[in-house]
């Protein structure tokens, strides 16, 4: 549904990308238990980050060095730097508090606020920006996070959903695991991510047979109540569709080849005519549809095969 | 829990001597006593009864008032005065007693228990306070009730509506000699003890005699006592004789329409059978009726969600799976069932007259409403005649239920259900389905728990005369696990000692109806003392050193544990192999196989954690994690057959996990093994998957390399349409069509 949301809208997640922006906080633990995971995730992240591409900017805190005031300098750089086109995405693990009114990110020393971050994030020039809040309680950070163009997604639903939550684990997973990547175009979108998380994270307390206490929830519109899920119905999950996370493939190796340019022009206008062919799958005889597809699908896949040689 | 409707329906008569002694002086507008109203009902003059009760509503004194409204049927008036008269009689047992009757016969045993303990604390010789009790207890098969009713004979010897209880306990317990003792010292001390005559008519009919004649003395007092005809079924239902019970729930019904609680029984029990459109009528009919005890309302909620389940019938069986998974299970559990009877049939040498109807809930629940008011566990699975109502594996964490190993219990039911016509003992219908699971597949079955070992530790393993009572009202926690466990052992001595035949031979002696000592006798050639007596002889041999070791185990795997925590993997080793061979069963968590494998993987010595991996496997263990990692280890080492064959049989225990349905259709496929690759596949879609994509090119590609094209195509067709731009699906596409090409080229 999604896919075909973002097809009439023309928005594409294989859009040619500037350096990307990531910063990680992986917050107070409070246990040891909790220190190690926090910082654990953290460090994957930081890792897959890195590796994904290596003109990214990469800032991860964790333990003592996940303070407000690094956070505050950091994201206060980047308001430097950051151009509008580049892609910003911000990370908080660990727990979270909300009194009803504020929430609070906890970390060593004095804790950040909601208002605080957004307050900071807002002088990022970055037009697309996805705020990740893992922690418990997150989904009191909405309202004050929340803007035009910019991602929020929280682990809970509301601030008061105030348990440990295992949604930060699955977020990694999902950059870790291909199949997260479920319209294989070799970019996880921040949607794809959140769907797949959020999705095992269900699975979790299904499995274990124990009552969910954080249900994520996703706002890309800047405007509206967050969602459990993203669609052209609820109208959330058009940017988080076309913001790229990760890239795990080589797809935009080919854009930078001149010689392959009028096969991707190709490519590209047999996507458009797939994707207009599910919109249009329902008025459609099923034969009609499957004869379409297929012959479009074919003409794809030849297409692809000249762009591999 | 509504186990007995019939005893909610009855008035004591005692209340006359409450009137007397502690409401003396009040004024009754009628002139009318509760006791003459009830005596009205019990010899069914059911308008003068009514009438009777009427005249009691405009009382003066609240206790008369509440007797008048309960017995016109306006519980919550009578709740109301009931309270206005232990709030102007604070000291008076009686009232307390009848207003937790009152609770008890309408579903609310919790007030009811409270209120007979109120009663007490004013009077500890209140002999009804102590039949409330035991009311309440018995419903819930709680031992306390013969303990309560015990008490309650002792305190008033001429309270023959506790010998009629103390009788039906008796009978449930299969004592019959018992309960019929008891029944005949109820109708010593009143000849119109109607339930004592129900319980000597529900004795004859378990024997396959005529019970006309106490039906018809029943009649002579009561021609409407529809409760006596109830409590007959109540007992052939407990023995399993369904459609006996549903027979006689039908005559309640006739002898009285309004009998609210047979009806929603009828439902019940209709439903046990499989149908569904009698019990709802039924069930709403109690319901609307007010008659809406737990038992009840679930079974009509369990009734609506049927439009959720999804039915299949094929051959001998009929499936009914809940719509969302019914994709994924349906291979297996066909597959399964197919294989259970085609070896029960020759194994029993009979076949099934109908088809059995296997149904399996995610939501344990709805499982639980097929079990409710029925004794013993109920915990993974049930089976009324033909009909088989499970736990889906998805209803319990991983590891905690091995699906397969309930169905080939339950089935094993099905048959020994049939073969004896429903005329068996619990012990060993029980006590033969659990010895089949592990003829089955020797890792299934039950293992000795701890709870086992310290029930032989302790003796208090039970004669096998008397092995029933350890199902139905166990004396101690975890007696009926016990006795599950007993009951199997005594099925494996049996078929070691004497043949596998032998237990055939002791299926049709029950089958005439011959109780377990003279079938140990006949048919073992033991009297049942000293077949108890070899037996645990035999058992001793088995499983002496684990009960002589107990103690020492557990001393030894708490510090194992500590060893493990630490990770000194050496000692973790070393004193593992001790705990293992101290206990070689123990296979739940915290057990040495674990430790062990994990210390082995340590140290970089993956043979050796495949090898202990491999022994908990095959001793019974079935944790996932464990299992999982054994068939990653015997991949990593070369031996793709073995991983493969470690994850089907994860299968068994927990099929709704997506990774090993990928993982068993990847080795599969690449063993060229394409059948058992496209059902793997396939539970992957079946599974839904974020991952559509990837799980319907699977599928295409083990079709295609099973020469399956036309299916290849439209799973290739859902995985691109999926994600059009992914390139493994592309490629095999374009490999179709040149197949296609190449195909129609030789063609010309």
């Amino acid at each position: 549904m999604i896919a075909i949301f973002l097809a009439c809208t023309g928005i594409s997640s294989r859009t040619a990308h500037a350096a990307p922006y990531y910063v990680t906080v992986a917050g107070l633990g409070g246990e040891p238990d909790f220190e190690q995971r926090f910082t654990a995730l953290a460090s994957d992240l930081d890792k897959l980050f890195k590796a994904a591409d290596a003109s990214a900017h990469v800032t991860t805190f964790t333990g003592t060095s996940a303070t407000k005031a690094h956070l505050t300098d950091t994201l206060a750089q980047i308001a430097r730097d950051a151009k509008p086109d580049d892609a910003f995405t911000l990370i908080l693990i660990g727990h979270g508090s909300y009194d009803g009114e504020e929430y609070k990110f906890n970390l060593p020393g004095p804790d950040i606020s909601g208002d605080e971050l957004a307050v900071l994030l807002n002088r990022i020039l970055a037009k697309r920006q996805l705020i990740v809040n893992t922690t418990s309680a997150s989904g009191g950070s909405i309202g004050a996070l929340q803007r035009a163009g910019r991602i929020v997604v929280a682990a809970t639903k509301t601030g008061t959903e105030k348990n440990a939550t295992v949604f930060a684990r699955y977020l990694v997973d999902a950059l870790r695991d291909g199949s997260a990547d479920v319209d294989k175009n070799e970019v996880i979108s921040a949607l794809e991510a959140f769907q797949y998380a959020d999705r095992k994270t269900a699975a979790f307390y299904e499995t274990q047979k124990r009552l969910a206490t954080e249900h994520a929830v996703i706002e890309d519109t800047g405007k509206k109540e967050a969602v459990r899920t993203a669609n052209a119905e609820s109208g959330e999950g058009l940017l988080a569709g076309s913001f790229a996370l990760l890239r795990i493939g080589s797809a935009q190796k080919a854009a930078s080849d001149p010689a392959k340019r009028a096969l991707l022009e190709k490519k590209e206008e047999i996507e458009q005519k797939i994707d207009t062919l599910k919109y249009q799958k329902a008025a459609m005889s099923a034969d009609d549809y499957k004869r379409q597809l297929s012959a479009a699908l074919l003409e794809l896949a030849k297409v692809q095969e000249e762009l591999d040689k | 829990m509504n186990r007995r409707p019939t005893r909610r329906a009855k008035q004591l008569f005692f209340c006359a001597a409450v009137c007397v002694a502690c409401l003396a002086g009040a004024h009754i507008a009628s002139g009318a006593a509760p006791d003459d109203c009830h005596a009205l009902r019990k010899h069914g003059h059911r308008a003068e009864a009514q009438k009777c009760y009427e005249s009691l509503t405009s009382a003066r004194d609240p206790y008369l008032r509440a007797e008048g409204y309960w017995g016109t049927g306006n519980y919550q008036e009578a709740n109301n005065q009931f309270r206005i008269a232990v709030a102007a009689s604070p000291a008076n047992p009686v009232i307390r007693v009848r207003w937790g009757r009152l609770m008890h016969e309408r579903f609310n045993n919790t007030d009811a228990d409270g209120l007979f303990k109120e009663a007490l604390e004013k009077d500890p010789k209140n002999a009804q306070a102590y039949y409330g009790l035991a009311l309440v207890s018995a419903d819930g098969f709680d031992n306390k009730a013969i303990e309560f009713t015990t008490k309650a004979m002792e305190l008033d010897p001429k309270l023959y509506e506790a010998h009629e209880l103390m009788a039906d306990l008796m009978l449930e317990d299969s004592d019959q000699a018992k309960a019929f003792a008891e029944a005949d010292e109820a109708l010593k001390i009143s000849p119109e003890a109607l339930d004592a005559m129900a319980i000597h008519a529900a004795i004859e009919v378990l024997n396959d005699r005529s019970p006309d004649a106490w039906l018809e003395k029943i009649r002579q007092v009561n021609p409407t006592y529809g409760e006596g005809y109830a409590l007959v079924a109540h007992h052939l239902v407990f023995n399993r004789r369904y459609e006996d019970g549903i027979a006689y729930y039908r005559k309640a019904i006739e002898a009285d329409p309004q009998l609210w609680s047979a009806r929603a029984q009828l439902g019940i029990n209709l439903m046990r059978l499989g149908q569904e459109d009698e019990p709802r009528k039924q069930l709403e009919m109690a319901y609307n009726n007010g008659y809406r005890n737990e038992e009840t309302v679930n079974t009509l909620r369990l009734l609506d969600s049927y439009k959720n389940f999804v039915t299949f019938k094929e051959g001998n069986t009929i499936l009914k799976l809940q719509k969302k998974e019914s994709d994924l299970l349906r291979p297996y559990y066909d597959a399964e069932l197919k294989r259970i009877m085609d070896t029960y049939n020759k194994k029993y040498k009979m076949a099934l007259p109908g088809p059995v109807q296997v149904e399996v809930y995610p939501d344990h629940e709805d499982f639980a409403v097929r079990t409710m008011g029925m004794p013993g566990l109920g915990a993974l699975g049930v089976t009324f005649g033909e009909v088989v109502a499970m736990d889906s594996p998805s209803g319990r964490p991983p590891g905690q239920f091995l699906w397969a190993s309930t169905l080939w219990h339950e089935m094993s039911h099905v048959y020994i259900l049939t073969a004896t016509n429903h005329r068996v003992p619990r012990w060993f219908t029980e006590g033969l389905a659990v010895h089949e699971e592990t003829e089955a597949s020797p890792e299934w079955g039950d293992r000795i728990t701890p709870d086992v070992v310290a029930a032989i530790q302790e003796k208090k393993l039970l004669p096998v005369a008397d092995l029933d009572r350890g199902f139905i009202r166990p004396d101690y926690p975890n007696q009926v696990l016990v006795s599950y466990y007993q009951a199997g052992r005594i099925c494996d001595y049996i078929q070691e000692r004497w043949g596998a035949d032998k237990l055939l031979d002791m299926v049709h002696s029950f089958a005439k109806l011959t109780k377990t000592p003279d079938v140990i006798r006949q048919e073992l050639g033991l009297a049942p003392e000293e077949f108890d007596k070899e037996f645990l002889l035999w058992l001793d041999k088995d499983v002496g050193q684990t009960v002589a070791n107990f103690d020492k185990w557990r001393a030894a795997v708490k510090d194992l544990v500590e060893q493990a925590k630490n990770k000194n993997y050496d000692a973790v080793l070393k004193q593992g192999e001790e705990v293992r061979r101290m206990y070689p069963d123990y296979v739940y968590p915290a057990n040495a196989y674990e430790f062990m494998a994990q210390a082995n993987i340590a140290k970089g010595d993956k043979k050796a954690a495949v090898a202990i991996l491999a022994a908990y496997e095959k001793i019974g263990g079935h944790n996932p994690p464990a299992l999982k990692q054994l068939a990653s280890l015997e991949e990593e080492l070369g031996n793709p057959a073995e991983a493969a064959a470690t994850l089907d049989r994860l299968n068994y225990i927990f099929p709704e996990d997506e990774e090993l349905h990928r993982r068993l259709g990847d080795l599969w496929f690449a063993e060229k093994k394409f059948t058992g690759a496209i059902r793997e596949y396939a539970a992957v879609v079946a599974l839904q998957p974020l991952d559509k994509a990837s799980a319907q090119y699977n599928l295409a590609r083990a079709y295609f390399a099973a020469g399956q094209k036309d299916q290849a195509e439209d799973h290739l067709l859902a995985s691109l349409e999926a994600a059009p731009d992914y390139r493994p699906a592309q490629k095999l596409l374009l490999q179709m069509k040149d197949s296609d090409e190449g195909n129609k080229n030789e063609g010309k």
